[in-house]
């Protein structure tokens, strides 16, 4: 058992055990996915799916897989959705905190350390695996993170269940100083071999492009699994359906409505 | 000056109205009126030396030790109240230990320095404690050389070619001063160390000296004086002093 | 796949290290590895801890980069206090009482090596168990299996600096041959009294090795006859 250290895995322990007796664990909801970034001439850009699973449902045909960090770093995230989801959001609160504290740009190192040591910590139970890109004062960064705390800077990086599919896409068509229309067509193209050669990846493409100054953040860059037919029900009604008969117009008392309810003569407060 | 009896020395935690903490005061005159204590750097290592007053006829000779190792490379030489001086050596080499244990290297003489002082100064910080009434001398060869630091009771630490603490010690320091430390061997140091204990005694009671050192002639460890050659600068040095009375 | 996926990452590594004369030099591999996945495939794996000690990682990449954040971290607060640099042997026996008493938790062999002015160059092995061993030159993770042989009847002691760097950029070229869990590049550092200076080898120019075809160099490093690039620390 392991018994140092301020952390206790006890639970982790027993659920191992509990698993390997038969018991079945409660299903997670994952996002077998496809994420990707690259560096380009002027910047960074992310590209993720946005299929999220559970089991072999899918939970979500649309979902969020590129986290807001800072104004200027955004993050892609693999493995469990809620795990991705909270990591990425306490870092981007501290780095907001520290944003006022500091009054400087976030550094793109900063957020990959803070995630790295919490990470660590939990010694791979918090299971996110993460592309982190952005830009700051020394320029554009990419790194990848692993949900056991490790992490890589790389010029191209992918991640999740289709890493394998996009990788091979990269490797191809990755040259350095790309520019951005070629950088965003190789990055949606990397994820659509995600989309269509993996199980765990699906729907659409976002991309998000970050350069000095300015973000890009293309939901659904492209629209890959539109709906064939129209939902009937919430039915929407234009306006003017319900025609109007009368008209009264209102003009509404300045007085404030605790004088008005105390009848306008309520003592001053005593604050001596 | 606001005094005794103001109300101001009954703590370390206030200040007096002229800015003294007179508790760290008269912990300082603890050391002040204790047998005197010399530290000397010569060009091959540190000479400590103590005067030891025999309070009692039937008292053993070589206890009530004074001046002790705290590791190979380093040993200190108390003044004052020895219980405390005690701690403080505890602590020193707590210090020594750990400080190997955790980086392999032996502990530097600045970083001990540093880390006693700063132990010494906890006391003088809390209202529920007593400051040490032990000015300790630190005599250290590293890699840097020979050593020399006071901490004193207030928490402050010095590092010095050669001073003294204790009843002599004005006499002892003008001694002191006089020497040409970097022309002598530790060899030659034990006897003006000797010299100068024994001139700074006053002559109606009886004191036994504790002479230790760290030099090449110890083996660059800290080390009591072998006894013949303490026994050799006691008799140089009363000599010495039996001519300057002579001349007198 | 998904389970190779979420595998700990690791540095199936071959690193060294050796002192020469006036310093040392540290090799390493690029590769890193998620079961038989190459995740990075030109990593660095020579980590600074000081100005002048460095540290080889190997075992889990996540362990190894921690711990060495946390080395750096404790070696600079200690610089603080000495209003100095430390030597090279407290950076090693720093490192060793972490991964001593850390052990259950953790997987890294690690070999810290640098200069200081008292021993010069010198070479520590800090492997699994957390032991301490002072070593003219040693090497580690799996790629080492492979290279005993060669180190121990090719290292001499007082090398000089170039005939050390050749030794151990021969070494791990002959380690990333057999060993499929190393490969990549060959990245070097050489630390002495003047300071810290990388080499890269790109894999196209690492010699080809028995049975190997030799790759076609590109035309601007066929004239000048190949050697080592240099980057700047």
């Amino acid at each position: 058992m392991v018994a140092s250290g301020p952390f206790d895995f006890d639970l982790c322990s027993r659920n191992a055990y509990l698993e390997s007796k038969g018991v079945k664990p409660p299903r997670l909801t994952k996002t077998g996915t496809t994420i990707v970034g690259l560096i380009f001439k002027d910047g960074v850009v992310l590209g993720a799916d946005t299929r999220s699973t559970s089991d072999t449902t899918v939970a979500d045909k649309n979902c969020e897989k590129i986290h807001f960090i800072a104004p200027n770093i955004y993050c892609c995230g693999a493995g469990t959705a809620a795990d991705t989801e909270n990591v990425t959001g306490m870092v981007s609160s501290a780095l907001e905190l520290h944003r006022y504290a500091t009054d400087r740009e976030s550094r793109v190192v900063t957020a990959m350390t803070m995630l790295k040591s919490h990470l660590f910590r939990y010694q791979g139970h918090v299971s996110a695996a993460l592309v982190l890109g952005g830009v700051d004062l020394r320029g554009p960064h990419l790194f990848t993170v692993y949900p056991h705390g490790s992490t890589d800077s790389l010029p191209y990086a992918t991640m999740g269940s289709g890493s394998l599919n996009a990788m091979a896409v990269f490797e191809e068509g990755y040259k350095e100083g790309l520019d951005r229309m070629g950088a965003v067509k190789l990055v949606a193209r990397a994820i659509r071999s995600g989309i269509f050669n993996d199980l765990g990846s699906g729907s659409n493409v976002d991309v998000c492009v970050i350069t000095r100054g300015k973000v890009d953040y293309m939901r659904n860059y492209e629209y890959l699994m539109d709906k064939t037919v129209a939902r009937e029900t919430p039915v929407v009604y234009p306006p003017g359906t319900a025609p109007v008969l009368k008209e009264k117009r209102w003009k509404i008392n300045s007085t404030r409505p605790s004088e008005a309810a105390a009848g306008g003569s309520a003592e001053a407060m005593d604050v001596s | 000056m606001s005094g005794i009896g103001t109300g101001y020395d009954l703590s370390t935690s206030t200040f007096s109205p002229d800015g003294r903490v007179f508790q760290t005061d008269y912990a300082q005159k603890a050391v002040d009126n204790s047998g005197t204590v010399v530290g000397i750097v010569c060009n091959d290592g540190v000479v400590l030396g103590v005067e030891k007053p025999i309070v009692s006829k039937m008292l053993v000779e070589g206890s009530n030790r004074r001046a002790y190792a705290v590791d190979r490379h380093a040993g200190v030489a108390v003044a004052g109240v020895a219980a405390d001086g005690r701690q403080i050596v505890n602590r020193a080499v707590q210090e020594a230990v750990s400080y190997k244990n955790l980086y392999g290297d032996a502990i530097p003489g600045r970083v001990l320095a540093d880390r006693l002082a700063s132990y010494v100064h906890l006391f003088s910080l809390y209202w529920y404690s007593r400051p040490y009434g032990t000015a300790s001398l630190l005599a250290v060869y590293d890699d840097d050389g020979p050593q020399l630091y006071l901490i004193e009771p207030s928490g402050a630490g010095h590092r010095f070619f050669g001073t003294a603490v204790g009843k002599g010690r004005q006499a002892a320091k003008t001694e002191i001063e006089r020497l040409k430390l970097h022309e002598i061997s530790c060899e030659q140091g034990i006897n003006e160390v000797a010299k100068i204990l024994h001139s700074v005694h006053d002559e109606e009671k009886p004191f036994e000296m504790e002479l230790a050192w760290i030099c090449e002639a110890s083996g660059r460890e800290f080390k009591r004086v072998p006894a013949e050659l303490a026994a050799a600068a006691e008799r140089q040095a009363k000599a010495a002093l039996a001519d300057s009375d002579m001349e007198d | 796949m998904e389970a190779e996926l979420n595998q700990a990452v690791s540095l199936g590594t071959t690193i060294m290290a050796a002192a020469y004369d006036g310093g040392v030099v540290l090799g390493a591999d690029s590769r890193t590895s998620t079961g038989n996945y190459v995740a990075n495939r030109v990593t660095d794996k020579l980590t600074p801890l000081t100005d002048k000690v460095y540290v080889c990682r190997s075992g889990s990449a996540a362990d190894t980069q921690n711990l060495a954040a946390y080395v750096q971290l404790y070696l600079h607060q200690h610089q603080m206090e000495l209003g100095g640099d430390v030597s090279v042997r407290t950076a090693a026996r720093l490192a060793q009482q972490i991964v001593y008493s850390n052990k259950a938790m953790l997987q890294a062999g690690l070999i810290v090596a640098g200069w200081d002015a008292r021993d010069n160059g010198s070479v520590y092995g800090v492997p699994l168990g957390g032991t301490l061993l002072k070593v003219p030159f040693t090497i580690g993770g799996s790629g080492s299996a492979y290279i005993y042989g060669f180190c121990d009847k090719n290292w001499k002691p007082g090398m000089s600096e170039a005939d050390c760097h050749a030794f151990v950029v021969k070494a791990v070229s002959h380690a990333m041959a057999r060993d499929g869990s190393s490969g990549g590049c060959i990245r070097t550092i050489v630390i002495n009294k003047d300071g810290v200076k990388r080499h890269f080898l790109p894999n196209n120019e690492i010699l080809a090795a028995y049975g190997e075809l030799q790759p076609p160099l590109p035309a601007s490093i066929a004239v000048g006859g190949g050697g080592a690039a240099e980057m700047s620390p």
